[in-house]
């Protein structure tokens, strides 16, 4: 049973890594709110796992109540987001860089987008006349077509057309 | 209405809580010798700095080959099924550790996704997969509620809001991330500190009994008094003499949340008004915009 409490504490803090390492590089508003909340859900399991080794119910108390404070702070997180959105139109964190210290120098970084590898066609081989380029002539014959005379009467009409 | 009868019309049992919980400590010592547990070896950090190094490059779009990510992935598997062979255990500590693995894994989507969407499901995983382990520890009450509150509230609301606010292309700030290497080094240092703390010598203490919290002990899961408690208790004591104190039951829970902790119940209901309100306020549109 200890043994399961000590694995289980390694999981909560692999959670509460996650969370943070989540919270430090994302720049969106609602994903570093879910990161918080990852963090908040590996504190849960290191609650329980203490539960459950103290054979009380003191540790799920707790667990309770941080997951009251976890809802009222997606509540007003929630409408804190839309209510900057609202201003900015933007998710992004540093949109308001301006309310902190501005002794740091801003970086204005290149906007960069996410690179798609570029889609690759197979290549037929050309068939058939092409259309544009040749109409096809209202006496068009397939079969003498076949035997492949008519092919250059047929680029020479199209020359007089044009 | 069974366990209520039980549990509060019994006046004897509210007598026995503090001498039940009393028992479990020379048990527990017992148990702890038999099991000794796993200290912290340098060896350790490996998987650490392992899955540092991995998040960057996944992140960062170094190895762009997919051979590269299938030979990882059947890696990967291989691993997983070595530490399962390696390690003893019952079916359900495995059961236990695929949910942590699940977990895990969804947290690593989460991490790693560009999509918002696609991040905000890999946190839906993870947290299932994190009730799936409090389910595993007997801590019902809990995993249904998380279940309900995260996994059915909080990610709905913010993949409203996401929608809401997301246009079809990627954003800048959702490619780019804010200092990745600093990040994923101060996140492996916290979770090699984490698990060097845990992995001590004593790092985790004998059972605690809090005599001043008395309706907060785990008791007997079925009423003493009647024959077919004692039997039961008794084969419960043949199996794992600490089967019989887990805390696994609502009614107990409810007993500890409405004696011991009525104060810290009734400020959780406050916070939670105060955020209600809070978050209407915030919301809502100020006349002068509106006009």
């Amino acid at each position: 049973m200890n043994e399961t409490t000590q694995n289980l504490l390694v999981f909560g803090g692999v959670l509460f890594a996650i969370g943070m390492v989540g919270f430090l590089t994302r720049r969106s508003l609602i994903l570093m709110f879910l990161s918080l909340e990852m963090m908040l859900s590996g504190v849960s399991v290191n609650l329980i796992a203490f539960s459950r080794h103290h054979q009380n119910y003191q540790g799920q108390i707790l667990a309770i109540m941080v997951l009251t404070i976890a809802a009222c702070e997606a509540a007003i997180a929630l409408a804190l987001v839309v209510s900057l959105y609202r201003r900015k139109a933007t998710l992004d964190v540093a949109a308001w860089d301006d309310l902190s210290e501005t002794l740091i120098p801003k970086v204005i970084e290149a906007p960069q987008t996410l690179e798609e590898p570029a889609m690759e066609f197979p290549k037929l081989t050309p068939a058939g006349l092409d259309p544009l380029s040749r109409p096809i002539s209202a006496n068009f014959d397939a079969q003498s077509m076949e035997n492949g005379e008519s092919v250059k009467a047929n680029t020479l009409e199209a020359g007089t057309h044009a | 209405m069974n366990l209520l009868n039980n549990y509060f019309l019994n006046s004897a049992f509210f007598a026995q809580a503090d001498t039940d919980s009393a028992v479990p400590t020379a048990v527990s010592q017992v148990v702890e010798q038999a099991a000794p547990l796993q200290a912290w070896t340098n060896s350790m950090l490996v998987p650490i700095v392992l899955g540092a190094v991995g998040y960057l490059l996944i992140q960062h779009g170094v190895v762009k080959s997919k051979a590269y990510f299938a030979g990882g992935a059947v890696a990967l598997i291989l691993a997983v099924g070595f530490a399962i062979g390696f390690t003893p255990g019952t079916f359900e500590s495995y059961v236990l550790m695929s949910f942590c693995a699940v977990a895990t894994g969804g947290g690593i989507g989460f991490l790693t996704a560009r999509e918002p969407v696609y991040a905000a499901l890999g946190f839906a995983t993870a947290v299932l997969s994190v009730c799936g382990v409090l389910f595993m520890q007997s801590a019902l009450f809990i995993a249904a509620a998380t279940m309900i509150v995260y996994a059915g509230a909080t990610i709905i609301i913010f993949l409203f809001v996401l929608m809401f606010a997301q246009q079809t292309e990627l954003r800048t700030y959702d490619v780019q991330l804010n200092n990745p290497l600093v990040a994923a080094a101060i996140g492996a240092i916290l979770l090699a500190t984490i698990t060097m703390c845990v992995t001590e010598n004593n790092a985790i203490l004998p059972v605690r009994v809090d005599s001043t919290r008395a309706m907060s002990a785990a008791s007997l899961p079925d009423n003493l008094s009647s024959e077919a408690g004692k039997e039961a208790s008794k084969k419960l004591d043949a199996i794992d003499p600490n089967l019989r104190y887990v805390p696994k039951l609502t009614a107990g829970l409810g007993r500890s949340m409405y004696t011991d902790y009525l104060l810290a119940v009734e400020l959780a209901g406050t916070v939670l008004l105060v955020a209600t309100i809070g978050a209407i306020a915030l919301a809502q549109r100020t006349t002068e915009t509106q006009s």
